[in-house]
């Protein structure tokens, strides 16, 4: 079986074992300079959170004359130090479709969700993105989500971001040793050969013939699996002859442990290195990862101050303790401080987005860094939790300065600014030739 | 008036397995569509058109989808705005009254009152993947040996159907395949793991020195096994090859052995659940092995026993007695405890007990996971007996037993139960059995730490009933937020004085009774009588005036007053399980006769999974049209 990758036979099968409190990819900032001697690429991410956020609580404290962001506010703090990489944009929405379970679906496909046909209207924009510059590398793209929790982790729309076509959801990783095996690891044993996809190709054809032109669309999934499997075999037998001239591959890589930490704080660090080991390896350029399902009512309770489930505390104009998901054994004094609970769970988040900029403005990509050649989205399909409201999304763009982006500044566009503008901006950036997406005609202005 | 609805039915149901009706539109219908459509083309199509839909909602397009009752909820919350006066809105041109009720009276015609018995379609059951749990019980089902590679794969979401099994959100992408290409590593080598594997029915393979090179015997029966129907020349050819030139590369016949089982394991035909397309017509009965897989995929969850494949191959299961036995026979086996913890779990959505829905464990120690899954056996304890002793559905409801181990009776607090094992035992109280006295259910519909009568209302009328009320009319929050700081008033008061506002009270009148006899379980389904030093108040009166208290009135008043609804709901959710679909208008004639065999025969519960068996949508099969239909949700 020589043509698996193995630079994880010695190594990387040490596992990390149950400590974790050394982050994986402290290894990898001893990365100075290319790894494959090749031009850097341009990549992209889109991390979503549920539930919006309190009205206000995303406009930057002190902006200048003209547009620079000088200091954001006390509930972005954490992002305070890559302010400079950052586009703030007010007033955007997404018109199709918004809220808790369509605009999860929907938030990257710009279409309309229909729960009878399940379909978000669209190819989502990370898939389009993912056709074009997925072909050279060895993932496609990379969806990553955490595990879900309370009542909701089981709903299509709202677990749903990435759509391979308008009807077919891309499939989601939770685990990280599971992401990381992808990319580095393939099976010692049972590597399907090409007598092995030749008899499966044929089987596949013998079915087609049963089938006539129905169920085409199933028969094509397993089609485009199989495509997948002799890519990544393709790419093991080359990424392996690159790993042996890498000392720092070879040696340094660590797998993460098998499971899920307990811990959600490292359990979300874990996935983001994850995505940056991606794109630093050039695994793939593409990456989703959702942050939580939509309507999540997971317990933040291990926040400092912090009671009650997220999608709950969005709610933070009642306080009784006894509206949608409150748990009744927790009230709160003041809409302030049930509002303060909820901009605390926002604000935990922009800690771990705040830490995946961290990582990828520390790997240098020749004069420039990984964070310059990426651009990514962060936001929800949701402004105002409590009012469900859907305009005004919080949204921000971070990283991009060597793609035709010029961050580092506030951009207060008019009433209902298409987000889908900004996402054609983002496929041209990827050399995607494309007049349309979803509801955008052009580009969102203002971003150069 | 009645009888004569009855009457008909039947005559349907005879009729169903041979002829085809096709509706043909007669002039005075096409003109009362006109009408219909002029009216509502001139009120409505302002705002909810294909450019601009207002509340997601097009009418002109949904005009063009005939029969209207294709789409029976988006037409039922339009006539619920119209009859509410909600729409036109108040700054648009209004209809006369009399328009207003002549739209309502034509709309009615097309979907409260729709003519079912104009219809005869069994629908399309389309290829669909194994879903996880179907993968993990075929594996198992195939090597003899329990196994669970699943929990490795991504988890299966669920869409409209609410069932996992449901062909259109079960999806195969690369990821999955990569998956399926691990287990079946894992599961040869386990297999292959002795020189001497003896599987089961007959299945050996011989890895010493000395026996023959070839696959066979074992390859013929282990590709139709796998596949699930009688292998073609071809195939095994195909198959035989691959071994061979294993072999004689390798020299191994361990390696021979396992590649065959790998590619196997990854193959279409192994993955996959597909039928066969008769070519002779639009509409066709299904072959006999097709058959035996719906058979076994319904009540096991599984892939057909050698017996119901061998009576698949005699030609025998369109023999009706002997199809009858076979549901017998099957539904005593323990697979088909599936019915209980996948469709009872999938329905009533206690699958989420434990895994989605828990108690945070730090501040909750008495939540273990060995009382929640205590809990979620309970439940599927009590459908099981109930469809293995043929017991009748209205069983399902007023039980007065339930079952239970010590861990789930301290829980409930009934005392002198000892020991893990779950066991049945006769209750003492009215307000415990059926299920609407499950632990799991009052907790699956409670917010964490806290009951709402209006999500279990909500859940008894759209889950058990399956007369979901429609959504709230524009601008209406669960409660008006002055009502709801009121401290002073207990949640019964405060329902009453929400219902008070006319636009709320025409949904809340069904949906609060409901949950309000309910409030004396507690978010994890202890029942008790006072809370927060008040004694909790489960009186409540029907829209219909008919006044109950406390579960064990509820039950009687579901008995008494929608014992068709939720006889009806039990047969549509099983029957879109069994299909491994979401159901469609046409499928109601099919849902009509199996109530009226039920109703013949005392509610038996025998009498459902036969009659779901019997079902035309289950013996037939409809070619799927092929031009998209358009979208409208």
């Amino acid at each position: 079986m020589n043509k698996s990758w193995r630079l994880t036979r010695r190594t990387a099968l040490q596992g990390f074992g149950a400590s974790l409190a050394l982050p994986l990819l402290e290894c990898m900032q001893d990365a100075k300079g290319n790894l494959y001697d090749q031009p850097s690429q341009a990549r992209m991410a889109f991390l979503y959170f549920p539930n919006g956020v309190a009205e206000g609580s995303w406009e930057p404290e002190r902006v200048s004359g003209d547009g620079r962001l000088e200091q954001l506010n006390k509930w972005m703090k954490p992002l305070e130090r890559h302010r400079k990489q950052l586009l703030i944009p007010r007033n955007i929405w997404t018109p199709r479709g918004n809220g808790h379970m369509a605009g999860t679906a929907t938030w990257l496909t710009g279409g309309e969700y229909s729960g009878r046909h399940v379909s978000a209207g669209g190819k989502s924009v990370d898939q389009l993105a993912a056709d074009h510059v997925g072909k050279d590398t060895l993932l496609n793209s990379l969806q990553l989500s955490v595990r879900g929790e309370g009542y909701f982790s089981k709903s299509l729309p709202r677990n749903t971001i990435s759509w391979l076509d308008e009807k077919t959801p891309a499939a989601r990783e939770i685990e990280p040793r599971i992401v990381f095996d992808q990319m580095f690891r393939t099976t010692d044993q049972f590597a399907p050969d090409n007598s092995v996809l030749d008899l499966v190709l044929e089987d596949a054809k013998s079915l087609q013939r049963q089938l006539g032109a129905i169920d085409r669309d199933k028969l094509e999934q397993y089609l485009t699996s199989i495509r997948a499997i002799e890519r990544r075999l393709q790419f093991a037998e080359e990424q392996s002859a690159r790993a042996v001239k890498n000392n720092l591959l070879s040696n340094r890589l660590q797998r993460p442990a098998p499971g899920i930490p307990q811990d959600h704080g490292q359990y979300m660090k874990l996935m983001l290195d994850m995505m940056v080991l991606g794109f630093w390896a050039d695994a793939t350029r593409v990456s989703t990862f959702m942050l939580d399902h939509g309507q999540s009512n997971r317990y933040f309770n291990f926040i400092d101050g912090v009671q009650g489930t997220w999608h709950a505390l969005s709610h933070y104009h009642d306080i009784s303790g006894e509206t949608e998901d409150d748990d009744g054994q927790t009230s709160w004094a003041s809409v302030e401080e049930k509002r303060g609970m909820y901009n605390a769970v926002t604000g935990w988040h922009h800690e771990q987005v705040a830490y995946l900029l961290d990582r990828l403005s520390e790997i240098s990509e020749g004069d420039s860094t990984l964070l310059d050649n990426s651009m990514i989205v962060y936001g929800s399909s949701l402004g105002d939790g409590h009012e469900h409201s859907a305009d005004n999304l919080p949204v921000l763009f971070a990283g991009g300065s060597n793609l035709n982006i010029r961050p580092g500044r506030y951009l207060d566009y008019e009433n209902n600014t298409d987000l889908n503008r900004y996402y054609l901006a983002m496929l041209h950036r990827m050399g995607v030739d494309i007049d349309r997406f979803g509801t955008a005609e052009d580009e969102l202005s203002g971003l150069t | 008036m009645e009888t004569m609805k009855t009457y008909l039915l039947i005559a349907v149901g005879l009729f169903s397995m041979t002829i085809t009706v096709q509706a043909q539109p007669q002039p005075e219908v096409a003109f009362k569509n006109r009408l219909l459509e002029r009216d509502l083309v001139h009120y409505c199509a302002d705002c909810h058109n294909a450019n601009e839909s207002h509340g997601q909602l097009d009418v002109v397009s949904l005009l063009k989808q005939q029969p209207l009752i294709r789409n029976k909820q988006n037409w039922l919350i339009i006539t619920d705005r119209i009859r509410g006066g909600e729409m036109p809105p108040k700054d648009a041109e209004q209809p006369t009254s009399v328009e207003r009720q002549k739209m309502l009276s034509l709309l009615a015609d097309e979907i409260e009152n729709f003519d079912y018995s104009s219809i005869r379609d069994p629908g399309y059951e389309p290829t669909r993947r194994l879903s996880n749990i179907e993968y993990d019980n075929t594996i198992s089902d195939l090597f003899g040996i329990k196994l669970r590679p699943s929990s490795k794969f991504p988890n299966d979401l669920s869409g409209n159907s609410g069932f996992d099994n449901s062909a259109n959100t079960l999806f195969l992408q690369p990821q999955l395949f990569e998956r399926f290409v691990h287990a079946a590593d894992e599961i040869s080598n386990l297999i292959l793991s002795n020189d001497n594997s003896h599987l089961h029915n007959g299945l050996s393979i011989n890895l010493r020195d000395g026996a023959r090179v070839t696959p066979d015997p074992f390859l013929e029966t282990f590709l139709s096994r796998a596949f699930r129907r009688p292998v073609t020349a071809h195939e095994r050819d195909r198959y035989r090859r691959l071994f061979i030139a294993t072999y004689q590369k390798t020299g191994n016949r361990r390696l021979a052995y396992k590649k065959l089982i790998d590619t196997v394991l990854i193959s279409p035909q192994f993955l996959f659940k597909t039928e066969d397309i008769l070519n002779s017509d639009d509409t066709f009965r299904i072959n006999q092995f097709n058959l035996a897989n719906r058979l076994s995929y319904f009540l096991w969850a599984s892939m057909p026993d050698k017996e119901l494949f061998e009576l698949a191959r005699q030609n025998k299961l369109s023999d009706h007695a002997i199809l009858q036995k076979q549901i017998t026979r099957m539904l005593l086996s323990p697979k088909a405890d599936t019915i209980g913890t996948i469709f009872g779990g999938q329905w009533l959505g206690f699958e989420h007990l434990g895994t989605r829905i828990r108690m945070d464990p730090i501040d909750n120690p008495w939540c273990t996971d060995t009382l929640m899954d205590a809990m979620r056996q309970e439940t599927a304890m009590l459908i099981n007996h109930a469809f293995r002793e043929n017991k009748s559905a209205t069983e399902l409801l007023l039980a007065n037993y339930t079952f239970i181990n010590e861990e789930l009776a301290k829980h409930y607090r009934i005392s002198n139960v000892h020991g893990q094992e779950m066991r049945l035992i006769n209750l003492s109280s009215p307000h415990r059995g059926g299920l609407l006295g499950q632990g799991s259910l009052m907790a699956v519909t409670s917010f964490p730490g806290r009951t709402s009568p209006i999500v279990r209302g909500n859940w008894v009328l759209t889950t058990i009933l399956g007369t979901p009320p429609p959504p709230p009319p524009p601008g209406a929050a669960e409660f008006e937020p002055r009502v709801e700081r009121r401290r002073d008033l207990s949640t019964a008061e405060k329902l009453a004085l929400h219902r008070e506002d006319r636009r709320c009270a025409s949904c809340h009148d069904q949906i609060d009774p409901l949950g309000v006899a309910l409030e004396s379980f507690d978010f994890f389904g202890r029942h008790q009588v006072r809370s927060r030093g008040k004694t909790i108040d489960t009186r409540a009166t029907l829209p219909n005036g008919s006044e109950f208290e406390g579960p064990a009135g509820l039950k009687l008043a579901i008995v008494e007053e929608y014992h068709e609804e939720f006889v009806k709901q039990l047969t549509r959710k099983l029957l879109s399980y069994a299909l491994g679909r979401q159901l469609e208008y046409y499928d109601e004639p099919a849902i009509q006769t199996i109530y009226t065999d039920m109703v013949a025969n005392d509610y038996s519960l025998l009498t459902l999974v036969n009659g779901i068996v019997d079902s035309y949508p289950f013996q037939y099969k409809r070619l799927p049209e092929t031009e998209q239909e358009p979208t409208n949700e």
